[in-house]
């Protein structure tokens, strides 16, 4: 199992992208260029979902910000949907608890 | 069977006879016999070339008759053109000129168009006076000769080939092997000489304080992401900073010069801590986010003014998402001095940064981090991390501190990480000293 | 630079005489003359040279480069007339030296005075209207027996040459170069040669000039000769009844006798 894997589907709102593995130095940048890739329309909402987020470091962080601007360019909106209490710790100290829209994971 | 008689056995009278008589055919053998049916070709020629006598077997190899041949052909016509060439302007010249020459190699074309490599042999026959008369030629099948020649010819081509293409290999790969050096000592040279400017080389001697330092990078040739800085504003003031640039590497690398230069720049013109993130943050924005590739940093920046008396020490700064900085008080207690709201520096255009305020007396300690410390991989099976409360908790354990007090402990615990400490940390303390007012020499322990 | 030594020069014949420059072609070198300077020595002052490459020349002023084209070979011829100081000298040139010459007397027209061509060719394969003699197959054929005999040659690779008291015009001095030349060079040599096509340069031939064919001539055939004697309009025919491409050694009287008419009645 390699350490990033990143599933895709598209829901009603929008597309949905599923993190399962580490966001650091060598492997965030894959999740960088699906984000780039997909397909965003005015008023979607991309959802990113990191149930199964293992590690995100400041490179993680990195292509968060990209991903959230890549959706105010395309018109849409993003959401963290399900972020693990560790990496919500760091969001919130560096601020971007005020910035990201963001679900915390339910089970926290 | 034992002999009874003294005569020889009829067998070896026959053998006798026989031998006997393939001895007297040799000796009835005419020179005439020799010549024709030797085996070798005989050819005897004009100085002109014109055949004036030749035997049956090169005639044979030829598939030639006589009457077309004598009186009627040169030597020159039996050969290829090639041969022709080589035989007007080497062989009949040298021939004219020595009298004699061996061993040299030419083709002779049958009358089937097939191709005879020979070997042929020439002397020149001189009459009275000394004048050449005619030209008497061997001429020997060299057949296997000249297929061993070519293969030898051909081996020793392949060999030169092979040791050229070796060769040049070689010196490729020494090329190779040079430019690769000197490519790897021009990259010492240039991490060497960035690394030095993105931290100072030694803390300056700030008056009334104590000033100590702690940076590792977590791997020798990567480009530590952290960065720090202590420096006079005049008038008694000094600012000081330490942050956190996102990423790693030379590019990291870049981002932490540019941060570090700001800041600085920014200190200088208008020191309130807010104004100088603010700032700060707009230069990144444009350089980077505002292209749409998102660079940032975290960064506590602050001024510390040691009052003139001894026991008040002003501090104040503000933080762009950046861990908050611990204060250790001489009473033993610990505390985190926060700044809620503070974003990290450099992804919005524009980004709210609040400021907060403190006081040092005689034997407090300022102490500012980064998440290397806090972000450390703790317990027997490296799962949880170190901590924040786990850092109060130390901090408290050893307070009352000195900076290099504080300093010490902190890398004694990192040391403890072992290989739970994987990034980058570092860590600065500014602190009033308990007793005396005069300058401590800054402890400098930069890794 | 020393160029008698590196060209082999050699002078001999009358002191004071005109000057005849005797120059070889390819396959040997100056020993190809050796029947004829004795007629010539009487009445003139003989200068022999090898080319670089041949002979008893300098083998390290070689150069691929250079010796690449018959503009090389003329340099030599120049480089010789300048050290000697010749003037109005007769070039008498075997061969593919015949152009050599042409070329010499085009670069330095106050050295050279005169021409004569022996079994001279301008170009040796055969082309559209023209007959040279040989394809270009041929001449790959001459380049490979080249090769075999460079290989191929056993113990007698360099000719021994016999001295002999009863024949004195061989005499002691020839040595063991004659003939073995250094098998790369009479690659480029034979290739210079062979390949070359000249005939355009006939045209600039502005000095009296005789050409000496033989009549039996493989390299050299009959229409080489006419078409070498109407492409120079100063020049004078002269068919010698030789078999072979080297009348200077199978027919050495009648090449002399050819030579000195020539120079007499230039002069």
């Amino acid at each position: 199992m390699s350490p990033l894997n990143i599933t895709h589907y598209d829901a009603a709102t929008g597309p949905v992208l599923h993190v399962d593995g580490e966001l650091d130095y060598e492997h965030a940048p894959a999740l960088r260029e699906q984000v780039e890739r997909l397909v965003l329309n005015p008023g979607q909402n991309l959802v990113i979902d990191l149930a199964a987020l293992a590690f995100c470091d400041s490179t993680g962080i990195t292509v968060l910000l990209a991903a959230h601007q890549r959706a105010q360019a395309a018109g849409a909106r993003m959401t963290l949907a399900a972020v693990p209490a560790n990496t919500l710790r760091i969001l919130r100290v560096v601020g971007l608890d005020q910035v990201f829209t963001i679900l915390p994971d339910s089970s926290a | 069977m034992c002999r009874t008689g003294d005569g020889p056995e009829p067998t070896e009278i026959a053998d006798a006879a026989g031998t006997n008589a393939a001895f007297i055919a040799l000796l009835e053998d005419s020179a005439e016999e020799l010549y024709e049916s030797a085996p070798c070709g005989y050819l005897s020629t004009l100085m002109d070339g014109t055949i004036a006598k030749i035997n049956a077997t090169l005639l044979n190899w030829l598939g030639l008759r006589r009457e077309a041949v004598v009186g009627k052909a040169r030597f020159a016509d039996l050969l290829t053109v090639g041969g022709k060439l080589y035989h007007e302007t080497h062989f009949a010249p040298l021939l004219r000129i020595q009298g004699e020459l061996r061993g040299i190699a030419l083709e002779l074309k049958s009358a089937d168009g097939r191709r005879l490599p020979v070997l042929v042999s020439s002397v020149v026959k001189y009459g009275g006076e000394d004048e050449p008369l005619l030209i008497r030629t061997t001429v020997f099948d060299a057949a296997d000769r000249r297929a061993y020649e070519q293969e030898l010819l051909r081996r020793r081509q392949e060999a030169e080939r092979a040791r050229a293409e070796a060769e040049q290999a070689r010196g490729e790969a020494d090329r190779a092997r040079r430019q690769a050096e000197v490519e790897r000592e021009r990259l010492a040279d240039a991490l060497a000489v960035l690394q030095q400017s993105l931290v100072p080389s030694s803390l300056p001697v700030v008056p009334g304080l104590e000033a100590a330092v702690h940076y590792h990078t977590a791997s020798p040739d990567r480009l530590g992401g952290d960065f720090y800085d202590l420096f006079p504003l005049g008038g008694g003031r000094w600012a000081f900073f330490l942050g956190d640039v996102c990423g790693k590497g030379p590019r990291a690398a870049a981002l932490t010069s540019l941060t570090r230069y700001t800041l600085r720049a920014a200190a200088l013109h208008s020191p309130e801590p807010a104004a100088v993130l603010t700032t700060l943050n707009t230069v990144l924005y444009e350089k980077h986010a505002a292209g749409g590739d998102p660079r940032f940093c975290t960064v506590i920046f602050g001024t510390i003014e040691p009052g003139t008396d001894h026991d008040r020490t002003t501090v104040r700064l503000a933080s762009g998402g950046h861990p908050p900085s611990l204060v250790l008080r001489a009473d033993g207690h610990a505390d985190y001095l926060t700044t809620p709201g503070g974003l990290l520096v450099g992804v919005l255009p524009t980004a709210p940064f609040s400021t907060a305020e403190t006081t040092l007396g005689a034997g407090d300690t300022l102490l500012l981090y980064t998440d290397g410390l806090t972000e450390a991989r703790t317990g027997a099976t490296r799962e949880s991390l170190f901590g924040d409360d786990a850092l109060r908790a130390f901090a408290a354990d050893h307070a009352p501190s000195s900076a290099s007090g504080v300093i010490t402990a902190l890398t004694g615990l990192l040391e403890s990480f072992g290989d739970g400490l994987d990034d980058d940390t570092a860590l600065l303390a500014l602190g009033v000293p308990a007793t005396h007012p005069t300058a401590h020499p800054a402890t400098n322990q930069p890794r | 630079m020393d160029i008698r030594g590196r060209n082999n020069v050699s002078v001999t014949g009358l002191a004071d005489g005109p000057v005849v420059v005797l120059a070889h072609g390819f396959g040997c070198d100056q020993n190809m003359w050796r029947l004829v300077v004795p007629a010539l020595a009487k009445q003139y002052r003989v200068v022999l040279f090898d080319y670089v490459g041949s002979g008893g020349s300098d083998l390290s002023a070689w150069s691929q480069e250079r010796y690449s084209s018959l503009q090389g070979y003329a340099q030599d011829v120049v480089e010789v007339c300048d050290e000697l100081q010749l003037e109005e000298a007769v070039f008498v040139g075997h061969s593919v030296s015949a152009i050599v010459g042409v070329l010499a007397a085009r670069m330095a027209p106050t050295r050279i005075g005169a021409l004569v061509m022996v079994a001279p060719s301008p170009r040796y394969i055969d082309d559209a209207g023209y007959r040279g003699g040989f394809s270009a197959q041929d001449i790959e054929e001459l380049l490979d027996s080249l090769e075999s005999n460079y290989l191929g040659w056993s113990s007698t690779m360099a000719p021994v040459i016999m001295g002999n008291p009863e024949r004195p015009e061989l005499g002691q001095e020839l040595t063991n170069s004659f003939c073995a030349t250094d098998p790369d060079i009479a690659q480029v040599f034979a290739r210079t040669t062979f390949l070359s096509d000249s005939r355009e340069d006939l045209k600039s031939v502005a000095v009296p000039t005789l050409v000496l064919e033989c009549s039996q001539d493989v390299i050299a055939p009959r229409e080489v000769g006419a078409y070498v004697h109407a492409a120079i309009p100063s020049s004078r025919l002269v068919t010698l009844e030789a078999t072979g491409h080297c009348p200077q050694l199978s027919a050495p009287e009648a090449t002399s006798e050819a030579i000195l008419d020539f120079l007499a009645s230039w002069r």
